[in-house]
């Protein structure tokens, strides 16, 4: 009976004590229900905070993206929904609320055709996460290890037969994996690549404020930076086009 | 009109000229005082100047005046009464460029040596237009004389209307003369305005009006209902009537002109025009509805079909009358909605509007013919139709009740695919982000992967240790086998002896009949075999089960064995083999042969094989 009374007044102080240390989860989900009740401004302000308190995830990401859409900060949505794509990038409402932002850019980029295989290795990273692919490295590593091990302790050519049959299957597996591996970690950890904050930024032929002005972006477009000086950035658009801008107008995915 | 003044003036000088018939110089301007904007001609006239005319002509300070043209010379001549005279004029056109009072100082010419100077002349210059109203000499009376009697006078019902509400325009002619006939010049501008001609009487019905006490016979000549497209301060130009009035000329009391003319007075084309109306349209309320097409008056709508079964293909009329008072013609074909399966034309439109009354009223139809595609329980929905009243002040909607079609399956076939051709995507509503994610992934610490942690550190060993402990598992395996191997071959000498020392008691052991019992010789055979193959087993490191003469023969050969011992190895293994299937006919002899031959094939082995 008294252990029963304990765990009601457990029961009844653990939200009340909640209020003072939530954990991230705890915020997270109190932001989705400010969200959900059009309180998109807080919401927005709560995700920020747990992003500052360290911690982050795919989800988090996007949601803030879509506070940042709601309250009509394009650029900053488009920041969020790409580094949302980083982490859950094979997502299909990241990428349509990415796909769909873009789209309210004041500049078309059009992109540079890419060789289609290109495109399927980007469908095979966009169907893992970094984490699965992790695993799927984890997974083949071992069953080669197996295949190994089995091919030494076999006492039968069948068996030996299968072990290397087994283990050169898992090893091509393997391989795949581990670049796939490589490949998102890069895509995950890469810093040279930037959303523009500014409404609308001149973009210079060199990194000088009196050089001549070689196109004007708007806020919301994706650039990679290929080169810093100073207070500048070199960066390049989709379409190919390179030129300086002042690195403050930026920011890093 | 200046130049025939310059004769009259000429005129009015020439008496002068006769009496002292010397040169004259003479200014005059044919209007004073005259407005700031108006133009007036000042002439210099020199009269009896001679053959020579005048020279070296100094003009005046006109620099308060525009000079507009000039000089423009003229010359005449005049004989009268045998007196010829002459004069020249130089006339100016000029504008006064500011009010007050100028004088034209003297203007002199050289004549026959001699200088004149015509007088000053004071002009005096007033504000706006001094010039009276243009009229023909002759007829100035004659207007005067009409002006009053006849006009034309146009009025409107209201001056302050709303966008589309019909406002009324009487043209009446007023007159105390006869009038022979009349026709309009120029009908009104109604810039704004849809008109719509209210239909008039032909034989024009006269009343009698009395107007500053005067008493005129009025007739309409023309009414126009209008209805303003546009809102704001909006215009009716005049129109213009040409008359023809019958006038008795009080004027001339010469009898011999009077003779000529008509006693009961002259025919006189005489142009009456309307002075201009300004009319206020406001604009119609903003919350209009959102099928208002403009329709503003008081309006009914009946819908009518004509069947309400039909079979598919077979056409329908669907009728949309709208009746009422109001600016039928402007009133746009209401929407109808339709099935999707519907075939569905641009409706024919008939207007039927009755201009006789007061306000204009009328019907406007519109015929849809829609041609059901499939069968089945079709809906039109209500067809809707607003409309602003002016009297309620207020927007009205007007909805059909809806419409029950039943399509049966008509006898053509239905046509393979409804939307051939003109498919749609599916229509997006709008376009939106989707919604925040309730759950997902643990949210983790930036920055940290899974392939950073000391956990998967550990676990990437595991397996290296796995296959670590696999192989040296398999190394001491072997290592045991290998072994064995040795052991064996260590030991095969020591087994083959013992199994010949075996076989050496059973061939030397008598039996009852003092020679070797028949399954004593049978077991000497057995276990000079045996020793040798257990020999050969362990030599060559081979389990007994897998082994064979022929096996056993390339494996010795394989040894670098010396063919002849091969051979004999052979046939001693045949030998034993048919000796335990025949063992009667194996003499004692032969036996020991066999041991010896055995003893030395082993000995011969073993220093060979090691």
């Amino acid at each position: 009976m008294t252990a029963f009374r304990c765990l009601v007044a457990l029961l009844i102080l653990i939200p009340a004590s909640a209020s003072f240390g939530q954990t991230p989860e705890q915020l997270f989900r109190e932001a989705n229900q400010l969200y959900q009740q059009g309180k998109v401004p807080d919401a927005r302000d709560l995700y920020e905070k747990i992003l500052s308190s360290g911690y982050s995830s795919g989800e988090l990401y996007y949601n803030l993206g879509n506070a940042y859409y709601k309250t009509g900060s394009l650029a900053r949505a488009i920041l969020n929904y790409e580094r949302a794509m980083r982490l859950i990038g094979g997502d299909e409402d990241v990428r349509h609320n990415l796909q769909l932002a873009n789209m309210m850019t004041t500049d078309r980029i059009e992109p540079i055709p890419k060789l289609f295989v290109w495109d399927y290795w980007q469908v095979c990273k966009d169907a893992f996460s970094l984490r699965s692919a992790t695993l799927l490295a984890y997974l083949f590593y071992v069953l080669v290890a197996g295949a190994v091990a089995l091919f030494l302790l076999a006492r039968t050519y069948a068996l030996r037969k299968v072990a290397l049959l087994s283990g050169g299957g898992a090893l091509v597996a393997f391989c795949f994996c581990a670049l796939l591996f490589a490949s998102k970690l890069t895509d995950a950890t890469r810093t040279d690549e930037a959303v523009l904050m500014a409404q609308i930024a001149t973009v210079k032929n060199s990194p000088d404020p009196k050089s001549s002005d070689a196109f004007v972006l708007h806020g919301g477009s994706k650039v990679q930076l290929i080169d810093h000086l100073g207070s500048w950035s070199k960066i390049r658009l989709a379409d190919g086009k390179v030129g300086w801008v002042e690195a403050a107008s930026l920011e890093v995915i | 009109m200046a130049n025939r003044l310059i004769i009259l003036l000429v005129a009015a000088v020439l008496p002068v000229a006769l009496r002292a018939q010397t040169a004259d110089f003479q200014a005059s301007v044919d209007r004073n005082p005259v407005g700031v904007g108006d133009q007036f001609t000042l002439t210099f006239t020199l009269s009896n100047a001679g053959m020579g005319g005048g020279k070296n002509m100094q003009l005046p300070d006109l620099s308060k005046f525009h000079i507009m043209s000039g000089p423009n010379q003229s010359t005449s001549m005049q004989i009268v009464n045998g007196a010829v005279s002459s004069s020249v004029t130089y006339g100016y056109i000029l504008q006064p460029k500011e009010i007050g009072k100028f004088t034209i100082g003297p203007c002199s010419i050289d004549v026959d040596g001699k200088t004149l100077r015509s007088g000053p002349i004071a002009v005096e210059v007033v504000k706006g237009s001094a010039r009276p109203k243009p009229q023909a000499s002759g007829a100035d009376d004659m207007s005067a004389q009409i002006g009053d009697n006849l006009f034309l006078r146009a009025t409107v019902d209201r001056t302050h209307v709303v966008q589309g509400e019909q406002v009324n325009l009487v043209f009446r002619l007023y007159t105390r003369l006869s009038i022979n006939n009349y026709a309009v010049d120029k009908n009104p501008t109604m810039t704004g305005f849809w008109g719509e001609d209210v239909e008039t009487p032909k034989n024009i019905a006269l009343t009698n009006e009395t107007i500053n006490g005067k008493q005129y016979r009025v007739g309409i000549i023309k009414r126009v209902a209008l209805f303003p497209t546009q809102a704001g301060q909006l215009e009716i130009g005049p129109m213009e009537v040409q008359t023809t009035v019958q006038v008795q000329d009080r004027r001339s009391a010469d009898p011999f002109d009077s003779f000529f003319r008509d006693p009961f007075g002259r025919a006189v084309n005489y142009v009456v025009k309307s002075d201009p109306i300004k009319i206020k349209v406001d604009p119609l309320p903003s919350e209009a509805p959102a099928e208002f097409k403009g329709a503003v008056g008081q309006f009914a709508m009946s819908t009518v079909v004509d069947k309400k079964t039909t079979r598919t293909n077979e056409p329908i009329n669907l009728k949309v009358t709208v009746s009422g008072t109001g600016n039928i013609k402007l009133i746009e074909s209401p929407a109808v909605e339709l099935p999707t399966d519907f075939e569905q034309y641009t409706p024919k439109v008939t207007d039927n509007i009755d201009r006789a009354g007061d306000k204009i009223s009328g019907s406007k139809t519109f015929e849809y013919l829609l041609i059901p595609r499939y069968p089945g329980l079709k809906i039109i929905k209500p067809v809707s139709f607003s409309f602003y009243d002016p009297a309620r002040r207020e927007y009205i909607k007007l909805h059909s009740p809806q419409i029950e079609l039943n399509v049966e399956q008509g006898t053509a076939p239905v046509p393979p695919l409804i939307t051939g051709g003109s498919q749609e995507d599916v229509r997006v509503l709008s376009q939106d982000i989707r919604f925040i994610k309730l759950s997902g992934t643990a949210l983790a610490p930036q920055g940290s992967y899974l392939h950073m942690s000391a956990l998967f550190a550990v676990m990437m060993f595991l397996p290296l240790a796995g296959v670590g402990a696999a192989l040296v598992y398999a190394r001491q395996r072997q290592a045991v086998m290998v072994d064995q191997a040795g052991y064996r071959n260590r030991r095969a000498i020591k087994i083959a002896r013992k199994g010949l020392k075996q076989a050496e008691y059973l061939l030397h052991e008598k039996g009852a009949s003092g020679t070797p019992a028949n399954n004593q010789r049978l077991r000497f055979y057995g276990e000079v075999s045996k020793a040798l193959w257990k020999y050969l087993g362990d030599k060559l490191a081979i389990p007994q089960a897998a082994f064979s003469v022929e096996g056993a023969v390339t494996e010795l050969g394989a040894r670098a064995v010396p063919g002849e011992l091969i051979g004999a190895l052979k046939s001693l293994l045949e030998t034993c083999d048919m000796a335990r299937f025949a063992p009667t006919s194996l003499e004692i002899s032969v036996m020991a042969r066999t041991y010896d031959e055995a003893q030395r094939i082993i000995v011969s082995l073993e220093r060979i094989l090691k």
